[in-house]
């Protein structure tokens, strides 16, 4: 399954067994990428990535006590290098004692490896004949965008006799989008991820843009609402999910940043979300987590209740949870009403936040407008500027979302959100 | 003591040079930046402690950048065999053809480009520090930070605050990089530190988190006044428990440097990056000679106009650290540059091309962004508000260099009626505007100034590199909800 053939890697494994570490991790990890960055549609430059690098954790044990500590060791090192830093390692793990845990133990059931051939050429050309053809018009179009294609490797072996490999595809392009009219120009933002190149989506995500590009130009200021129903159907909607997700990681409880517990109902009461293994053509379609631990599916809110937590290995395991692992990718269901249902009535649609947060500690949500659609009776107005907040604990409550889903890379999510009564600032 | 300059880079310096020799046989250009930085991370809590060799700018490994009929190019890799220049240039070569080949076949054109001065210099920099993060007692550390969480979780509860936590980060990083060219050998080294200090407090409804930070070009001799920002985090702990929520709408308010910091960042921060410049994205261009904010408003950006965390001695493509001063009294002067937009727009680079580390491409980014000082008191500002805000604490912050909108997202609001503060706490807030309103609106500006440099900054929503900012108090208008 692993390359045996490696000396470097094999010279710090004999540094770890022979060093006082009563336990040990080592993450190696290969990235092979392809970059490409363009002014309108000129090549500003071309880059390549061979990265190699261990990650090491050394633990050792005392009395009910566990001490760890970690380092990155270049690929290039020596081995009396990688000796010294082996070496204090033991000695820093010595001065941080933590209640005491056990590192994952090689699955008893196969996870399978993701040994995908990735051909960077391939990929790229992908990426570059789709973002030269978006339909750009006179008054939008695309600014400059960069392209990123990497062929990760990554293989996990622990001193349990854990040893697992796994190769994923991973990409990410950012385009800016100009839009303008009258002599005024603005522009709009986009970081798209994914695991190679899905040419439709790219496409209709950047047509989108332009489209909310055009209506910026157009957009009157976003009238003091005070409060307001405010609909997510674009990225910034993952936030939203997101502040489900890391309220019920186990570091998060344990250090008691979230008071959530088993059973408690977190979410509106038809909402289901799940920790799954693998999303198609995600970024994170990986088989195990940084520690060992393999990947599965599970529910963590099951109907609005919460019904698992999830993590890494010394949390969870505080937490009694022998089987967790961290997770990447998930998804979101149960939603009743259609899209088309959850946009009547008067509402606003917030498309583009400069950087719309939710505090996964306080759960309170804020964002600046930089396009959002008015919705007042039959009209229908493109607003700008002004900001929503409010606190994710009361707006949870009366949240509405779409049986409709759309994936944003990692996360799979209603296609829109309804939220009652959020703050709205006007500008 | 000087910090000394890495064996690493010493010993693979002549293969370098063997392989800048192989490069320029074929190309126009070819420079060379390693890093070899080492450090460490350590965070203490009441529930779990940690210790990592890793901080945000721990690095080992080599970028080339090589220019070819005005087309530029780069490889970025770890495991260089200075006795083997010829496989790495084999490998270089080879990769950077198999893009030509696809980029050729796509039928894409290069944005053609000069190529970069390559002028004789010759700079060596080790930098004072009292102590080496590499050095550094970390058992004495441990148990430095864990006295000073025990003693705020004390502090918090004689205040009777029902403290969840009080939890302790400090990180220092020895920053070791070496810039070759055929012509240039610059190498330098120093240290630089941050550290936090924070309280997780549960309110009757919420649990908040109060954090105060610190930062310095200095050694881990930074965390000995830790201990000191105990008082700090238990006040913001209790206004925090307290606060309410604010009326959306405009205010007269008061940034604090940490806010004013932000604001600078943003505001003229972002806005006047000049590879934003190249690409049209920037409406500061456009406001070179123009005013952009009232008088009083006088900003200053780079490596050399404080000491904190990015006061190097040259940038990531080996230009001199700079002082530019961006607005001088109200009046747009001028942006930041890195050296290959230098080249494209026909200015001189200023010494802020940065890299995330020597993996990623280099940007035109901040180091040390700040507006000068005033002449004012804070008690002169305070009382001459009748109904606003003393805005404290910042979460993040993002900018539109294109349109000049700017949001913050601020910790805490003190109000301020008839001229004095009233003991409420507003928390947390949405600071909006249009960046020339704001700087517009500034009509009072203390005479004092801080800088921090705990945090990074992104460019867009990636490449983190490590920032500091700050200034005086200001008062201003500007909406808050």
């Amino acid at each position: 399954m692993a390359d045996m053939n490696n000396t470097a890697l094999h010279t710090l494994l004999d540094v770890l067994k022979a060093s006082e570490a009563d336990a040990w991790e080592v993450t190696d990890e290969e990235e092979k990428g392809w970059e490409f960055y363009f002014i309108r549609h000129s090549l500003d430059q071309h880059r390549t990535r061979n990265l190699r690098a261990f990650t090491v954790k050394v633990y050792r044990k005392f009395d009910d006590c566990l001490g760890s500590a970690k380092a990155k060791i270049p690929s290039d090192a020596s081995a009396e290098e990688m000796r010294r830093t082996v070496e204090g390692l033991c000695s820093d793990a010595s001065y941080v004692r933590n209640p005491l845990y056990t590192l994952n133990k090689p699955a008893v059931a196969s996870v399978g490896a993701d040994t995908e051939e990735i051909d960077l050429k391939t990929v790229s050309g992908d990426f570059i004949r789709t973002l030269s053809s978006v339909p750009e018009t006179d008054t939008e179009d695309l600014n400059s965008y960069e392209i990123f294609v990497s062929a990760i490797r990554r293989r996990f072996l622990n001193s349990e006799g854990i040893d697992v490999i796994s190769v994923f595809p991973s990409s990410m392009v950012e385009a800016v989008v100009n839009a303008r009219r009258d002599g005024h120009e603005i522009e709009l933002y986009r970081m798209l991820k994914s695991g190679t190149c899905d040419r439709e989506q790219l496409t209709r995500e950047l047509t989108e843009a332009l489209t909310y590009g055009r209506d910026k130009l157009i957009a009157s200021h976003t009238p003091a609402l005070g409060r307001a129903d405010v609909i997510f159907s674009t990225d910034p909607a993952r936030e939203l999910y997101c502040y489900f997700v890391s309220r019920l990681d186990t570091a998060m409880v344990y250090r008691g940043m979230s008071d959530w517990k088993i059973g408690d109902a977190v979410a509106p009461d038809n909402l289901t979300l799940q920790a799954v293994r693998r999303l198609p053509n995600s970024s994170w379609n990986t088989s195990f987590d940084t520690e060992g631990a393999p990947l599965r599916d599970l529910t963590l809110i099951d109907h609005g209740k919460a019904a698992s937590y999830w993590g890494t290995r010394q949390f969870s395991q505080y937490m009694k949870l022998e089987d967790s692992f961290d997770v990447y990718n998930f998804a979101v269901s149960g939603g009743t009403e259609s899209a088309a249902e959850l946009r009547t009535g008067d509402y606003l649609e917030v498309v583009e936040f400069s950087d719309f947060q939710v505090d996964e500690i306080t759960g309170d949500i804020a964002g600046e407008i930089r396009l959002a659609y008015l919705h007042q009776g039959d009209k229908v107005i493109p607003v700008s500027g002004g900001s929503v907040s409010g606190s994710m604990p009361e707006l949870a409550k009366a949240m509405r979302f779409s049986s409709e889903c759309h994936q944003y890379n990692c996360h799979l999510i209603p296609a829109v959100t309804r939220l009652k009564d959020v703050t709205i600032t006007g500008a | 003591m000087k910090a000394p300059f890495s064996a690493y880079l010493r010993r693979i310096a002549p293969g370098l040079k063997e392989l800048i020799g192989l490069l320029r046989q074929r190309y126009d250009y070819v420079s060379v930046l390693s890093s070899d930085s080492a450090g460490f991370s350590v965070s203490i809590s009441q529930r779990a402690k940690s210790v990592t060799r890793e901080t945000m700018a721990t690095e080992r490994g080599t970028v080339v950048r090589v220019c070819r009929n005005g087309l530029y190019a780069e490889a970025a890799f770890t495991g260089f065999d200075p006795a083997n220049a010829a496989a790495a240039f084999e490998t270089i070569a080879g990769e950077l053809d198999d893009q030509l080949d696809l980029l050729n076949a796509a039928g894409v054109k290069p944005y053609e480009t000069g190529i970069l001065p390559d002028e004789t210099r010759t700079v060596f920099v080790e930098m004072e520090t009292s102590r080496l993060p590499e050095e550094e007692d970390i058992s004495s550390l441990v148990d430095r930070l864990s006295a000073v969480s025990d003693k705020g979780m004390e502090e918090g509860k004689s205040k009777s605050l029902n403290m969840i936590d009080c939890m302790v980060r400090a990180s220092s990083t020895h920053i070791c990089k070496m810039f070759l060219t055929e012509h240039q050998d610059l190498r330098q080294s120093y240290v630089f530190s941050e550290g936090m200090c924070a309280g997780l407090v549960a309110g009757d409804e919420r649990t908040d988190f109060a954090y105060t930070s610190l930062s310095g070009r200095s050694g881990p001799e930074l965390f000995d006044s830790m201990a000191e920002k105990i008082p700090e985090v238990i006040r913001i702990a209790k206004d925090l428990v307290s606060a309410e929520r604010v009326e959306p709408g405009e205010y007269d308010v008061i940034t604090s440097p940490e806010v004013t910091g932000l604001i600078a960042h943003e505001a003229f921060g972002h806005g006047v990056e000049m590879d934003m410049f190249v690409k049209g994205r920037a409406l500061g261009a456009d406001y070179i000679g123009k005013r952009v904010g009232s008088d009083l408003v006088t900003m200053h950006e780079g490596a050399l106009c404080a000491v904190d965390v990015t006061s190097y001695a040259f940038d990531d493509e080996g230009t001199p650290a700079g002082d530019v001063t961006e607005i001088d009294r109200g009046i747009l002067r001028g942006g930041i540059c890195d050296a290959l937009s230098a080249l494209r727009l026909g200015v001189k680079p200023t010494g802020n091309g940065k890299r995330e580390n020597f993996a990623h491409k280099v940007y035109t980014r901040m180091t040390n962004t700040v507006f000068d000082s005033g002449t004012s008191t804070l008690e002169e500002m305070i009382s001459s508000i009748e109904k606003g805000y003393l805005l404290e604490g910042m979460q993040s912050g993002m900018e539109d260099p294109k349109h000049w909108g700017i949001q913050c997202i601020l910790d805490r609001g003190y109000e301020i009626l008839n001229g004095k503060l009233t003991g409420k706490v507003v928390s947390p807030l949405v600071m909006t505007g249009y960046v020339p309103d704001l700087l517009g609106s500034v009509s009072m500006v203390s005479a004092d100034r801080q800088i921090f440099g705990a945090g990074g900054c992104g460019k867009g929503h990636k490449e983190w590199v490590k920032v500091a900012d700050g200034g005086p108090y200001l008062k201003a208008k500007v909406r808050l909800g």
